[in-house]
């Protein structure tokens, strides 16, 4: 590498991990200051864990996260076969369109609109409080879907198409054929779809903003809330963690794709050789 | 009455299968996909033990059909039946029926040997019963030390055996070979058609392959199918296709054929070219117009003068056991096979014997096939009708 592009890296990694690397040191910090680094301490990550408020929307967040990724990987994948398997197909061009709107809708439309949706049916209903956890989890499933079936539909079309039928003819059900050929197959673009859906739920602000009711908060709005008043340095402890667990899920669906890849390499690497060979 | 049922009626019929039983037999089977005619009222019988193969052009319908027979497509209309009893509804896992896959379709995220067990796994077979079979079979198809070894790992020829040995692990009555050499090399090719004959026979299962490949056809198959446009054309042993071909479409399609519009003007005699030649073909009304079916090796060449036809060499090309030769006689351009040697614009005789000719009716296909002019390079150059006597 030329000095010149060694110093044009350095220069990104700096831009994209400065912040990330000041929070991190400043959570550590055993002063309020943002000056001034006045000793190593967990005295942030202590009061963190002693914050029953900020524990409780945590938990909260895990829990919409876990069961919006559940919903949305299911459907998603039901959703990307049921496109896949389309003959039209100017039919599944349109379908694919719509499906990826959520996706590039911005946030904040997505949001608003999905509110008025719920005051709407809740007045129709005449329901006292219409934005509860059940609306939120609502919301979130439909911005993680279309990218579960971003990731899933590549890996179906990716597929040999024979192998259902091969399974058929080998004594499998429909349905039996699928779990036993069609899963294993895409389940790669499964857990990447999951695992995209987890990272976007937990990380949501603006549509949970609008969607959330009273009785309901997540991590993001309750930071949001807080910064009303003052950022106290808990919150970097709180950040810094979830830094690490985001990093974490992103090194395993790496590791996931990785794995892809290099089975892909070595069909390469064997049709090469089989040509030198025959 | 029995005793000329014995004499007469019996030996033809026993070439294919009066003894043997009928596994499948398809009836009046007709397919339309959008409209468009796929299969039209196709019906044909399968005997055990054969090796039949489903020849034609792509689009005339045979791998349709074998999909028919795999549970994979319905049919509109007909039956299909096995062993006497009707299969149209019974969906493909219930059949005692296996496909080996034009691509073989082998499950990637298996290893060879549990490929392989596939479909004991699914009939919940015992393990121990599990692991004998799979390396029986293995050793069937020449793969004995790659049990372990991932699919994707193998080669075109190695995952072919793969597939065939997956296909055959439950015995099924009936093997479906789709195309299953077309993605191979000429050479490994040739060896896997050797070795599908030896399994066929050594396993005694009906084996039907579909191709459009005619010399696959002809070197491994009991029984031929040949289909064009969703209808059987012709059914029979290959030497009775080769020799005789029904119509022009089969002429053309299975080798290489000189075909001439011709008349019958009597019993074993037959009118082409402006020359009256004896032939072995009877049972035509006096003066029918028929195609005449003459193959590239079956004429002889002799001196110019001495030929029942002659006419000019336009082309000569060197095919290591033979030449073939396209020789201008009247304007219509002949392919000969010969192993002489003779030159371009040579001007030569040639001559046929009886059972060089034969005879076939008047079809659709008339007019379309059997001229080689597209082969000539002076193609407007007319020699002068040698032909006429």
């Amino acid at each position: 590498m030329k000095w010149s592009s060694k110093l044009y890296t350095t220069l990104i990694f700096i831009f994209l991990f400065a912040p990330i690397v000041i929070l991190l040191v400043f959570s550590f910090n055993e002063a309020k200051s943002l000056s001034v680094f006045s000793g190593f301490s967990f005295r942030w990550y202590e009061e963190l864990f002693s914050d029953e408020a900020t524990l409780e929307s945590l938990k909260n967040s895990l829990i919409l996260a876990l069961s919006a990724t559940v919903i949305s990987t299911v459907m998603g994948t039901v959703a990307a076969l049921g496109i896949y398997r389309l003959r039209k197909k100017w039919y599944r061009a349109l379908l694919n369109t719509v499906t990826n709107i959520p996706m590039i809708n911005p946030d904040i439309i997505t949001g608003i609109s999905m509110m008025l949706l719920f005051v709407f049916v809740g007045r129709m209903f005449s329901a006292s409080t219409s934005l509860n956890f059940w609306t939120m989890l609502i919301a979130h499933v439909t911005f993680c879907l279309p990218y579960v079936i971003f990731q899933v539909l590549p890996k179906l079309n990716q597929m040999d198409g024979d192998l259902m039928e091969a399974a058929q003819d080998l004594g499998c059900t429909p349905f039996r054929a699928f779990f036993k050929v069609t899963l294993p197959e895409i389940l790669p673009g499964i857990i990447t779809g999951a695992i995209m859906a987890f990272t976007l739920s937990l990380d949501d602000f603006v549509i949970s903003y609008f969607t959330s009711g009273n009785d309901f908060q997540t991590l993001p709005i309750r930071i949001y809330g807080m910064t009303k008043k003052t950022v106290t340095p808990k919150m970097y402890a709180l950040a810094t963690i979830i830094f690490f667990v985001t990093l974490a899920l992103l090194l395993l669906n790496n590791l996931v794709d990785n794995d892809d890849s290099r089975k892909l390499r070595e069909k390469k690497k064997k049709s090469k050789a089989e040509l030198l060979e025959e | 009455m029995l005793l000329a049922y014995c004499f007469f009626i019996l030996p033809a019929q026993a070439e294919r299968g009066a003894i043997m039983e009928k596994i499948i037999e398809l009836k009046n089977i007709s397919k339309s996909f959008d409209g468009e005619t796929v299969l039209d009222h196709i019906s044909l019988d399968i005997y055990d033990n054969e090796f039949i193969t489903l020849l034609g052009p792509s689009g005339c319908g045979k791998t349709t059909l074998l999909r028919m027979i795999g549970g994979f497509a319905n049919p509109d209309e007909g039956d299909i039946l096995f062993m006497g009893e009707r299969l149209n509804d019974t969906p493909p896992h219930k059949r005692n029926v296996n496909t080996v896959f034009q691509k073989y379709a082998l499950f990637p995220h298996l290893n060879v040997f549990e490929n392989v067990a596939f479909p004991l796994r699914e009939r919940g077979v015992k393990k121990a019963e599990i692991k004998e079979q799979v390396m029986k079979m293995l050793s069937l198809v020449m793969l004995e030390g790659f049990a372990e070894r991932s699919v994707t790992s193998l080669s075109g020829g190695q995952q072919q055996r793969v597939a065939i040995a997956r296909a055959l692990i439950n015995h099924p009555k009936v093997l479906l070979l789709d195309e299953p050499l077309g993605a191979l090399d000429l050479k490994l090719r040739k060896d896997m058609q050797q070795e599908l004959k030896k399994i066929q026979k050594s396993t005694g299962i009906t084996f039907v392959f579909v191709t459009h490949d005619q010399e696959e056809a002809l070197s491994m198959s009991d029984t031929i199918v040949v289909l064009s446009e969703g209808r059987i054309q012709q059914i029979g042993t290959p030497t009775d296709i080769y020799n005789e071909p029904v119509n022009a479409f089969v002429a053309d399609f299975i080798g290489e054929s000189n075909i001439l519009d011709g008349v019958m003007p009597e019993n074993f005699k037959a009118r082409f070219s402006g020359h009256t030649f004896s032939c072995l073909d009877k049972d035509f009304a006096p003066g029918e117009p028929v195609d005449v079916v003459v193959r590239p090796e079956d004429v002889d060449i002799v001196p110019k003068d001495e030929g029942m036809l002659s006419g000019v060499v336009t082309q000569v090309t060197f095919m290591g056991v033979h030449n073939e030769i396209i020789v201008d006689i009247g304007g219509f351009k002949w392919m000969i096979q010969t192993t002489e040697s003779v030159n371009v614009g040579e001007h030569i005789g040639i001559s046929l014997d009886p059972d060089a000719i034969h005879i076939m009716k008047k079809s659709k296909y008339s007019g379309v096939f059997g001229d080689y002019s597209s082969y000539s390079n002076e193609l407007d150059e007319l020699s002068d009708p040698g032909g006429e006597e």
